[in-house]
């Protein structure tokens, strides 16, 4: 018969939980913040996609998130709640990537206007030839960031409501009312602009 | 009725808007690009000492499983064995001094006494000496060494002994006194331990220990009257086995660079210097503390008496006890008993401070 111990060491990571892959973490187990990094990355990339709506720039800012996370964890006090500590640490990251990038775009547009009139760079006004994206795109950003927040978790990589909770410390009832009230004004806003005709 | 309407046109369009097939995280690409992370969750968070709760839960932890007030002490020691010998001895050179010929007369040493100077800063700020209880730790050296019987190292502030740390090699026991509290630290060398120390008390091995080491020969300078050949050095290799003796969370022994000069005429050292980076770790309480370390050798082969490496402790003096030591940890963890790299002259500080809260309350009552 095993010991507690054994049976403990030979738990798989993936069935650990949070917390406790959080206090081995600080104990010196970096394959335990590695499986935190796994179980959270997608949801990150989702929440800052959701802030930056720019797909590549989500991916940084969700490595940048993790790495901010492991450098704060040993303030993380709950460490239950690694979930919603670590969205809410990238939706930070995720706002300051988006204040650069804004601050980048303005030095380039009056770069732009100093050097007279010209074609607007397709690289910051998004992809001009589908307009239907652009328009989903405006409307999307138009959103407020908690509801845009939910759509983009629940279509990217079709999380599950179990998950999202996880990730956003919500109930899931909550969160399927947040998806809803989401989609009724995500719904008005695409068609005022002839969607759904 | 209506949002079920709209889902169908909805959904398939935010499903090609947002939907994405995502790669697996590959946590070892993450590591590579985040070096300091990495080491960060490789060493543990311990080091970083920012959660008081945290930090004393792991000081606990370390206390109980890693016998670190052994390992502390041993530190200490190892690093004063270390600077008796640190000296490079590797190749041959073609200028005054022939570097085989010091290694040679090196190993021939039996005993030998040192003096120096050994201070304490802050990174950053060289002359901001580190005080502790009052004291500055700016101590005036004082080595015996003998390759039979092991090394003592006294620490003066202002011709006071302040600390004597004694090594005995044969009986493989290591006391460490601290006159001004009355209080001793005594302790029998782990196996592993022991042996380290024999490797680091002998010349023989020192010598083959540094011989690995990198060095430059900066040229020639008269020191206290003497021709001497100086020789740079900056590499922590020959601390390697400090290394992998001490956790880290015990010693972390960040960066090291020295000189040594080396008379012309006697082929022997005159003098070395070393610059010590050491990181937050226990020996420092947590602490970031740059060392400074100055001998002089005067003597050489001389007649040193067996008594002088005596590990009986002085009889008014009282054992510092690990429950002491536990005691004092969670409240004057950064107070700083690190001076020393040791507890137990901060222990003294808070029973100093229990007596003064203990005073105040009666003169309360």
């Amino acid at each position: 018969m095993q010991s507690g111990s054994v049976q403990y060491k030979i738990r798989r990571m993936k069935d650990l939980d949070d917390s406790t892959l959080v206090r081995r973490a600080l104990q010196a187990d970096p394959e335990s913040f590695g499986e935190l990094c796994r179980r959270y990355y997608h949801s990150l990339v989702a929440i800052a996609d959701s802030v930056l709506l720019d797909h590549h720039l989500a991916e940084d800012a969700a490595q940048e998130t993790l790495a901010a996370a492991c450098r704060e964890l040993d303030r993380l006090k709950t460490p239950e709640r690694f979930g919603p500590w670590i969205a809410s640490i990238c939706r930070n990251v995720a706002r300051d990537m988006r204040r650069d990038s804004q601050k980048q775009r303005r030095c380039v547009e009056r770069s732009l206007a100093d050097d007279g009139p010209g074609e607007p760079d397709d690289h910051w006004r998004g992809e001009r030839d589908d307009e239907r994206r652009v328009v989903l795109a405006e409307a999307l950003a138009r959103l407020p960031e908690p509801l845009r927040e939910v759509l983009f978790l629940r279509f990217y990589n079709e999380m599950s409501y179990r998950q999202m909770a996880q990730v956003l410390g919500a109930t899931e009832q909550v969160i399927d009312g947040r998806i809803r009230r989401a989609k009724k004004k995500l719904a008005i806003l695409l068609k005022n602009a002839g969607f759904g005709r | 009725m209506r949002q079920n309407d709209d889902n169908r046109w909805l959904n398939p369009l935010l499903e090609q808007h947002i939907g994405r097939e995502p790669g697996e995280f590959d946590f070892a690409a993450w590591t590579r690009d985040h070096p300091d992370e990495a080491r960060l969750l490789h060493r543990g968070y311990e080091h970083t000492g920012r959660n008081t709760k945290t930090r004393t839960l792991v000081v606990w932890r370390i206390l109980m499983e890693s016998k670190v007030t052994r390992y502390s002490a041993v530190a200490v020691v190892l690093l004063a064995l270390t600077l008796v010998l640190l000296n490079p001895f590797g190749g041959s050179g073609n200028g005054g001094v022939v570097l085989a010929d010091v290694q040679k007369k090196v190993a021939a040493i039996e005993t030998m006494i040192l003096r120096g100077t050994k201070t304490f800063t802050y990174p950053g700020e060289p002359d901001r000496v580190f005080e502790f209880d009052g004291t500055k730790c700016k101590f005036d050296l004082l080595k015996y060494h003998s390759t039979r019987h092991g090394l003592v190292e006294e620490g003066y502030v202002e011709g006071q002994l302040f600390y004597r740390i004694t090594l005995n090699i044969p009986q493989k026991q290591t006391l460490i006194l601290f006159p001004k509290y009355r209080k001793y630290l005594k302790f029998a060398s782990m196996d592993a331990l022991a042996k380290a120390m024999e490797i680091f008390g002998t010349p023989n091995s020192i010598v083959s220990l540094l011989l690995g080491g990198n060095h430059e020969r900066l040229g020639r300078e008269e020191i206290d009257g003497i021709e001497a050949e100086v020789f740079a050095f900056q590499d922590t290799e020959p601390f390697a086995p400090i290394k992998e003796l001490l956790p880290k969370t015990v010693f972390d022994l960040q960066a090291f660079k020295g000189k040594v000069w080396i008379g012309i005429d006697e082929q022997l050292p005159v003098r070395v210097e070393g610059d010590l980076t050491i990181g937050k770790s226990f020996m420092t309480m947590f602490r970031d503390l740059n060392l400074h370390e100055v001998n002089t050798f005067s003597d050489y082969n001389i007649e040193l008496d067996e008594a002088v490496f005596d590990t009986t402790p002085p009889e008014d003096y009282t054992e510092l006890t690990l429950t002491d030591i536990l005691k004092f940890v969670p409240t004057q963890a950064k107070a700083g008993a690190a001076a020393l790299g040791i507890f137990p002259v901060g222990l003294v500080v808070w029973r100093k401070r229990n007596k003064v809260k203990r005073a105040k309350a009666l003169q309360r009552q």
